[in-house]
């Protein structure tokens, strides 16, 4: 917007956002200013790097919250806000049988939003599995699993799974007594398989019962392992849906 | 947006439905960055006002020596747990999750048509399949969960004003899955069948000689009949809808197991968190208490 074109009668509030985003560092950052043509909003989708995950256009049915109730994406927002709130909580947790139990009683106690962002991380961490649940079931009754996107639902499926031993990872971390049994509990699980399940219970907790080694473990598979896994299975799940041509529609 | 050279170059009629399907297309700025980001807003507060009223829970320190009665597992693992109590470990802990969990993923290779696809229960007898499905599956499940705990015979003793104890002994076979085993004269033969001996001869082989004695009733009541249930149920489910004309094409079919699976799925985590109190017996919610997760 050229301010030369009206040189006379401008309000406070047109100077007032001049001076705010017409400025040299401002559009240092945002090449251009709020796209307001068709052509300037594609631009802006396919140039960002984090709008570019979209396409630039998409079928009116899709954006219809009650065709996907927006649930992968919310599962996907969980993902992050998970990682922003879990960087924080290691800030303060430090995994060994001495400390853990302590680091989170302080948490709780002397830090600051300690306790919020200890329920933040919990209850996005159950509300990631039931959006993913959830997620599942939206896909499979509008028949989105179909050909071309077959892949994609296996996929999916790793991602349910790796969600679930993220979820079950962090459950063993604050080391009270619900984590500890909770984890005994489902390791015998394991355990109980055939053959192969006593040797994989072994690699899975460092041991015959669950202890130092097994909070290290998890807590390794719970902060970096998984997580890493789960963004690299996360950008082949986006990447096909855009290379399977965007979201299912009726042939 | 200027038009492509595919546009271009395509016979009128192409180019009809191109411009046709465009008008069905909105643009992603900002239809759909609005959506995502009023989505993302009421989620970020929603979450934070549950964080702000409902605190996380913290028990006492872990110590293995003090063993909480009962022990569970994480909530969306309870449904194994609860099928842990009817059947034998490896095929609760592993079996099962894992057959479920590969089944689940091979549903786009047995159902490969474009029947309803991209749009929600948009084959004729989607909704049918789905209720039906799902009602199987929920009722199914309880009531096998209901005589393995043997609350028929806590339900018909309530019913006919008798005492739990007045069950006829003639019909203690009845009373859950276990019963089969304990309350049915098998012949002695039968408890321990020495397979090591008889059919698996290492020795012949020059390999030591394996201890492997089977308990045929165990056997049946742990693996055999858990096994044949879990598969059986659902084939007879499938074989009834396509013999009745509810089921015809393979989405249907899809649709009915699917539907039913999640119902399992459903009700055991629910009886495994709700119902299930001190020494895993079954209860009511009130008895139970509040879950912690
Ligand atoms: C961490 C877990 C997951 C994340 C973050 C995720 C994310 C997404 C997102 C953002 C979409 C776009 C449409 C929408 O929002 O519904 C999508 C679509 C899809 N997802 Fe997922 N998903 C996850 C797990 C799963 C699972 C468990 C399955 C199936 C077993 C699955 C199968 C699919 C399929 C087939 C599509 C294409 C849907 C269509 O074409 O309409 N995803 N996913």
């Amino acid at each position: 917007m050229a301010t030369t074109e009206r040189p006379e009668g401008r309000s406070l509030g047109d100077r007032v956002y001049d001076m705010l985003f017409h400025n040299y560092v401002w559009q240092s950052i945002f090449r251009s200013g709020y796209p307001n043509t068709p052509r300037n909003q594609m631009l802006v989708v396919a140039t960002n790097v984090f709008l570019h995950l979209h396409p630039t256009r998409i079928h009116r049915t899709h954006v219809k919250i009650t065709h996907t109730y927006c649930l992968g994406g919310l599962s996907f927002f969980l993902f992050l806000g998970l990682t922003i709130t879990g960087v924080l909580l290691m800030f303060y947790y430090v995994p060994s049988v001495e400390r853990a139990y302590e680091d989170i009683l302080a948490l709780e106690t002397d830090v600051r939003f300690g306790i919020l962002m200890r329920n933040m991380h919990r209850w996005m961490a159950h509300g990631m599995v039931i959006m993913v649940l959830l997620h599942m079931m939206r896909v499979f009754y509008t028949g989105a699993y179909k050909p071309p996107r077959e892949f994609n639902w296996v996929v999916g499926v790793v991602l349910l799974v790796l969600t679930l031993l993220l979820s079950f990872t962090g459950y063993l971390l604050p080391w009270d007594q619900l984590a500890f049994w909770a984890i005994t509990v489902g390791t015998n699980m394991v355990g109980s398989a055939p053959i192969l399940g006593e040797p994989n219970r072994f690699a899975l907790i460092g041991g015959f019962v669950v202890g130092p080694n097994a909070l290290i473990r998890f807590y390794t598979l719970h902060v970096i392992g998984l997580p890493l896994l789960a963004a690299i299975f996360m950008a082949v799940h986006f990447w096909r849906i855009r290379r399977d041509g965007g979201l299912a529609r009726p042939l | 947006m200027v038009a492509t050279a595919q546009e271009t170059a395509a016979s009128p009629a192409v180019r009809a439905r191109a411009r046709r399907q465009r008008d069905e297309e909105l643009l992603v700025w900002p239809d759909l960055v609005f959506v995502e980001f009023i989505a993302a807003v009421v989620f970020t507060l929603s979450l934070t006002a549950l964080s702000i009223l409902i605190n996380a829970p913290l028990l006492d320190r872990a110590n293995a020596g003090v063993t909480p009665n009962p022990s569970k597992a994480p909530w969306y693992f309870l449904n194994l747990q609860e099928l842990l109590l009817h059947m034998h470990p490896a095929l609760a802990g592993v079996i099962v999750p894992t057959v479920a969990l590969i089944a689940l993923g091979a549903i786009p290779y047995f159902d490969r048509s474009h029947d309803g696809q991209g749009e929600w229960l948009a084959t004729p007898r989607a909704k049918l399949n789905l209720i039906i499905g799902a009602v199987v599956g929920a009722v199914g499940t309880l009531l096998l969960i209901i005589w393995d705990g043997s609350k028929h015979v806590v339900l018909w003793a309530r019913l006919t004003g008798n005492d739990v104890s007045d069950w006829p002994t003639k019909l203690n076979w009845l009373r859950s899955a276990r019963a089969l085993q304990i309350h049915i004269n098998w012949p002695e033969e039968l408890l321990s069948i020495p397979l090591g001996e008889k059919v698996l001869r290492t020795d012949l082989l020059g390999l030591p000689r394996v201890d492997l004695n089977v308990n045929l009733p165990a056997l049946i009541v742990e693996q055999a009949l858990p096994t044949a249930l879990m598969v059986g149920l659902p084939l007879l489910m499938a074989f009834i809808l396509h013999r009745q004309g509810i089921a015809r094409t393979k989405r249907d079919h899809m649709i009915a197991q699917f539907s039913g699976f999640i119902a399992v799925f459903v009700v055991l985590t629910v009886i495994g968190t709700a119902f299930r109190g001190q020494g895993m017996e079954l209860l009511w919610p009130q008895d139970v208490g509040m879950p912690v997760s």
